[in-house]
């Protein structure tokens, strides 16, 4: 049995059932997570948010998915049928590939690659994809306006995002996203907002670098996402609904899934890039391949991701849409040359400041 | 390999490479109004990299795809000088029609540097590298009159037609690297003598159409006339000269040093080409009523003669060397007296409106004359030692037949340089011409007196000097 | 039949299917989504050569970055293709022969590089754990291929530069917002506290 499991198709099974529990538990937390957006969103307007399905409305979600799921497909007549299907199906399915590389626990990732973070980088490139297709094979104007836009703002922020990962890398000496956490671990001064160690001395320079790449970082991943104040491509006020506007019943639900997904995903990206991923900010007592080890670190990092996520629902409930010019002038004018000297900084460390 | 030996060997380059990015900052900030100044850094950092180039070291860097011997270095210091030409045409030229922009220097400073790299290439790899180097900036100073249908024309068809050449020339150096397994040229060499084959020589013939296409040498020709008609005559003065001598020197490299024992076979394949050039170039110059369009078939002649030298193998370098010098000298003036001439605001273009130039500007008639019986090889005048050395080193290597065609080319083109002649001296004036702006005067001169007493006090001192730079070359 | 067989069949299929769509579908918006699909094959084909390096480069340069541009203007573009595959069967033949030969060669490439062994002579480097491919593709072009990797890096600026000198216009009469400027001014300088007395007003 021993042998079966270490041939490929042994490989394959644990590799698809790692992939199905990852996809599962990342549903069921996105539906808990969207009733917390939602009720972020309601306090800062002072309102109760969805309070009837379940205790404290904590159903909502599931409530939600069933009536997404039940209605009828309405697919417009001048639409590129298969294109149009097609859209929604490939955001959901791009936001839940990138959960491969992610590590939740020490050990625990499905595919602990080398090139992980250029991985992720590529994958949430795709993204782009599900929304300018849906855009246009809506065959309607809003949609494709919020289609082009969409692509333009993604294509924009993620050069910025680029160069920013680019300083985490040259501070970490790895494109593998373990090794990133491993890196920061031993306490929340070797976390990487704070420089990743050794500021001491000449290292001083890389706090505030640092600090500053994960502010712009968390920006630039509202800007990825299309969340507000950057939520210009769905901006209902100019554009109904953006590429959304002829979706309804199932294909909506795969779109909004996919997006949501995409958010909680970047704010695994910041924890895992910036604050240590699951590092406990002290060191523990606890042997490094133990389980309690394993469940405190899973816990550490969870708890990271849900504090991201609020600060992402936080800013959708309080901060005012930019407007596209401006949008654009943020992320080329003042975020790319930013980042570039970040970089410059960084490997300029690196080179004279010290070693790893 | 030595990084500092490297950096010693490629210091005009690290110089071009180098000034061109801090220049381009600095005109950044500075905008269009600084563009005098940005023109005056860009011709001192040019005439830097020239002495480092005169007064460089010889060897081969970078694993041999960088190589410096007495051929680049001669090129590399005439092509930095003639670039510094243009850079001076170029900024009254731009600032008189309101069309100056800071680029223009730079793009001239990076041409200059994708010119070298040309001229020092010694794999396929860095070939390819220098001449998009080289040739992306040339399409842009084509189309730098972005108002101008013309300019715009030029631009896209020279792109177009470019772009079409570089993929002759990737496809030929893809199958030169498949069948010899090396992009270096000795190893293609080595290779191509244990064990020559069919494909080969069949990417060695696409790498030659892609290179003859740069040198707009014919049947590759059919975008000069219109790309010269179209482009800012500055920009034009340039394309005749500079690139064309570095296109003909990796042409030479390529040639004679990975395909060294292969001589027979290419040696066809150019004589074909050169022929070709020197009869078209002779018989469509006849045709032209505008005088961009007849210097483009000049041009066209001129490459012949250029490839006929080629063809005469080692002994032929010395004398590429030295009738490049001399047609880009000669093509510098009269470009520039194309520039010098305008009649109520209104540029000169049509040769008919030359008529009775002698009556209106004496000092250009004869600054004409001298270039055009230069042109077409009167003694003592530069143009006749041009081809002098030329026909006497394909002579030397028994292409007399050859030779001899060339002769006949250059005679029946002598026909259209001997119109302008009788137009100028003899005919009515149209009308009364403007004054010639400062630059554009100063220059023409220069370029006249070099072309008769100059010339040979030159030839006395520079030509052992091309000879010596030849020594070695292509092994 | 091993998992990773599967895998390259079934990618080399698709990259094949697309690549063909791409020239034959009759929609141009089509057309690059195939060709975005043929990218997609290829890098994990690349993966499958150990290259995971090269295959997510080919993913976020070309997927992520070039070809978005690509569909972006191929969507925008209202082009007539029925008016474009006018000539098409004109030109098939010659098309079809040009084709032929340059298939020809390549395959006698492959020939003399598979049996001879040309440029099979370069043994490729192999990665090991120690030494991943990021690694040794990074060695070797800041090593050995440095000149040629500036070198590109230039023309890479020539064709920016040159993107921008063709296009960049800056019209005189229209007002751009000035972010600076809105900031740093401050009330004293734009309104003006004027104490009126009742009943008189100001006089302009």
């Amino acid at each position: 049995m021993d042998n079966f499991w270490a041939s490929g198709w042994g490989w394959t099974i644990i590799t698809v059932g790692e992939t199905l529990a990852v996809i599962m538990g990342v549903m069921v937390s996105l539906a808990f997570l969207l009733w917390g957006d939602r009720k972020v969103w309601a306090g800062v307007q002072m309102r109760k948010g969805p309070n009837v399905v379940g205790p404290f409305g904590l159903m909502q979600s599931f409530a939600d998915f069933f009536k997404f799921l039940f209605k009828e497909v309405i697919i417009p007549a001048g639409a590129d049928k298969a294109i149009f299907l097609l859209a929604p199906l490939l955001t959901f399915v791009i936001a839940f590939l990138a959960w491969a590389v992610i590590p939740f626990a020490p050990g625990w990732v499905v595919m602990n690659i080398n090139v992980g973070i250029l991985y992720l980088l590529g994958i949430s490139s795709l993204g782009v994809y599900g929304i300018i297709m849906g855009g246009w094979a809506s065959n309607s104007k809003y949609p494709f306006l919020g289609g082009l836009r969409s692509a333009a703002q993604m294509v924009s922020y993620e050069v910025s995002i680029g160069f920013i990962i680019v300083t985490v890398i040259l501070l970490t000496g790895s494109m593998n996203l373990s090794d990133i956490v491993t890196h920061q671990g031993g306490g929340i001064w070797n976390w990487n907002v704070f420089g990743g160690g050794g500021q001491l001395g000449l290292g001083i320079i890389k706090l505030p670098v640092m600090f500053g790449m994960m502010v712009m970082f968390y920006i630039s991943a509202l800007a990825e996402t299309n969340r507000p104040p950057f939520d210009l491509p769905d901006a209902e006020s100019e554009l109904v609904a953006g590429y959304q506007v002829e979706y309804s019943s199932t294909p909506y639900l795969l779109f909004m899934i996919g997006e949501y997904a995409n958010i909680v995903l970047m704010c695994a990206m910041i924890s895992i890039l910036f604050f240590g991923g699951w590092e406990f900010p002290v060191p523990l007592p606890l042997a490094h391949d133990g389980l309690p080890y394993i469940l405190i670190s899973l816990l550490t990092f969870i708890v990271k991701v849900v504090f991201w996520f609020l600060m992402f629902a936080i800013a959708k409930a309080i901060v005012p849409r930019y407007r596209y010019d401006q949008l654009m002038r943020l992320g080329w004018k003042v975020f790319l040359p930013l980042s570039l000297v970040a970089v410059i900084i960084i490997a300029g460390y690196r080179v004279y400041g010290g070693a790893l | 390999m030595d990084f500092n030996l490297a950096l010693h060997l490629g210091l005009p380059e690290t110089i071009l490479a180098v000034s061109s990015l801090l220049i381009l900052v600095f005109g950044a900030f500075r905008g269009d109004k600084g563009m005098i100044s940005v023109s005056a850094l860009c011709g001192v950092a040019l005439i830097a990299a020239a002495f480092a180039a005169a007064f460089g070291h010889q060897g081969a860097a970078f694993g041999g795809s960088f190589i410096v011997d007495g051929v680049a270095l001669f090129a590399k210091v005439a092509i930095y000088i003639a670039a510094v030409f243009i850079i001076v045409l170029g900024q009254g030229y731009f600032d008189r029609v309101g069309a100056g922009r800071f680029e223009l220097p730079i793009l001239i400073l990076l041409a200059a540097l994708g010119m070298s790299l040309m001229v020092s290439a010694g794999d396929l790899i860095s070939l390819y590298v220098g001449l998009e180097l080289q040739s992306l900036a040339l399409y842009v100073l084509a189309a730098f009159r972005r108002d101008d249908a013309k300019s715009s024309e030029a631009g896209l068809k020279y792109f177009v037609l470019g772009a079409l050449s570089s993929g002759l020339l990737l496809y030929g150096a893809s199958l030169v690297y498949g069948f010899a397994g090396s992009m270096n040229f000795h190893d293609i060499a080595q290779s191509a003598t244990t064990n020559l084959n069919v494909g080969l020589i069949f990417g060695l013939v696409f790498v030659i159409c892609g290179l003859a296409f740069k040198v707009s040498a014919a049947p590759f020709h059919m975008w000069t006339p219109d790309v010269y008609e179209g482009a800012p005559t500055p920009i034009v003065a340039f394309f005749a000269g500079a690139p064309k001598f570095a296109a003909m020197v990796l042409f030479a490299r390529v040639l004679q040093t990975g395909f060294a024992a292969q001589a027979d076979q290419w040696r066809q394949v150019v004589l074909v080409l050169a022929v070709l050039s020197f009869v078209i170039g002779a018989l469509g110059g006849l045709m032209q009523k505008d005088i961009k369009r007849l210097l483009a078939y000049s041009s066209i002649a001129n490459m012949g003669y250029a490839l006929l030298a080629i063809a005469a193998g080692a002994v032929g370098i010395p004398a590429l060397l030295i009738f490049f010098v001399l047609y880009m000298v000669d093509t510098l003036g009269l470009f520039t007296v194309q520039m010098a001439l305008s009649r109520k605001g209104e540029p000169v273009t049509r040769i008919d409106s030359l008529a009775g130039l002698s009556k209106t500007n004496m000092p250009m008639t004869i600054v004409l004359t001298i270039l055009c019986l230069s042109v077409l090889g009167m003694p003592p005048f530069s143009g006749f030692w041009a081809k002098y050395f030329v026909f006497g080193a394909a002579i030397t290597s028994g292409l007399w037949q050859f030779a001899a065609a060339g002769l006949v080319a250059s005679v029946v083109a002598a026909f259209y340089y001997l119109r302008i002649l009788k137009l100028m001296w003899f005919d009515v004036p149209a009308g009364d011409m403007d004054k010639s702006p400062l630059e554009t005067r100063w220059i023409a001169y220069a370029a006249a007196a070099f072309s008769f007493p100059v010339v040979i006090v030159f030839l006395v001192y520079v030509y052992p000097l091309a000879q010596s730079a030849a020594q070695g070359f292509g092994s | 039949m091993t998992v990773i067989a599967i895998a390259f069949y079934l990618l080399a299929l698709v990259t094949l299917a697309s690549g063909l769509m791409v020239i034959t579908a009759k929609n141009p918006v089509h057309s690059v989504l195939y060709l975005i699909l043929a990218f997609f094959s290829s890098a994990g084909l690349f993966i499958l050569l150990g290259a995971e390096f090269l295959a997510m480069l080919l993913v976020v340069v070309y997927v992520g970055a070039v070809a978005v541009l690509f569909l972006f203007v191929v969507m925008m573009l209202d082009v007539d293709f029925v008016k474009l595959r006018q000539g098409f069967a004109n030109y098939l033949p010659i098309g079809l022969v040009v084709g032929l030969v340059l298939m020809g060669e390549l395959v006698a490439i492959s020939i003399a590089v598979a049996t001879k062994g040309a440029a099979a002579g370069n043994q490729p480097l192999v990665a090991t754990a120690a030494e991943p491919n990021i690694k040794m593709i990074g060695h070797a072009l800041y090593s050995t291929y440095i000149y040629l990797f500036e070198a590109a890096g230039f023309v890479l600026l020539v064709a920016m530069v040159g993107a921008i000198v063709l296009t960049l216009r800056t019209r005189p009469n229209v007002k751009r917002q000035d972010i600076f400027s809105q900031v740093t001014r401050r009330r004293k300088d734009a309104v003006e506290i004027v104490p009126v007395k009742t009943g008189e007003g100001i006089s302009e």
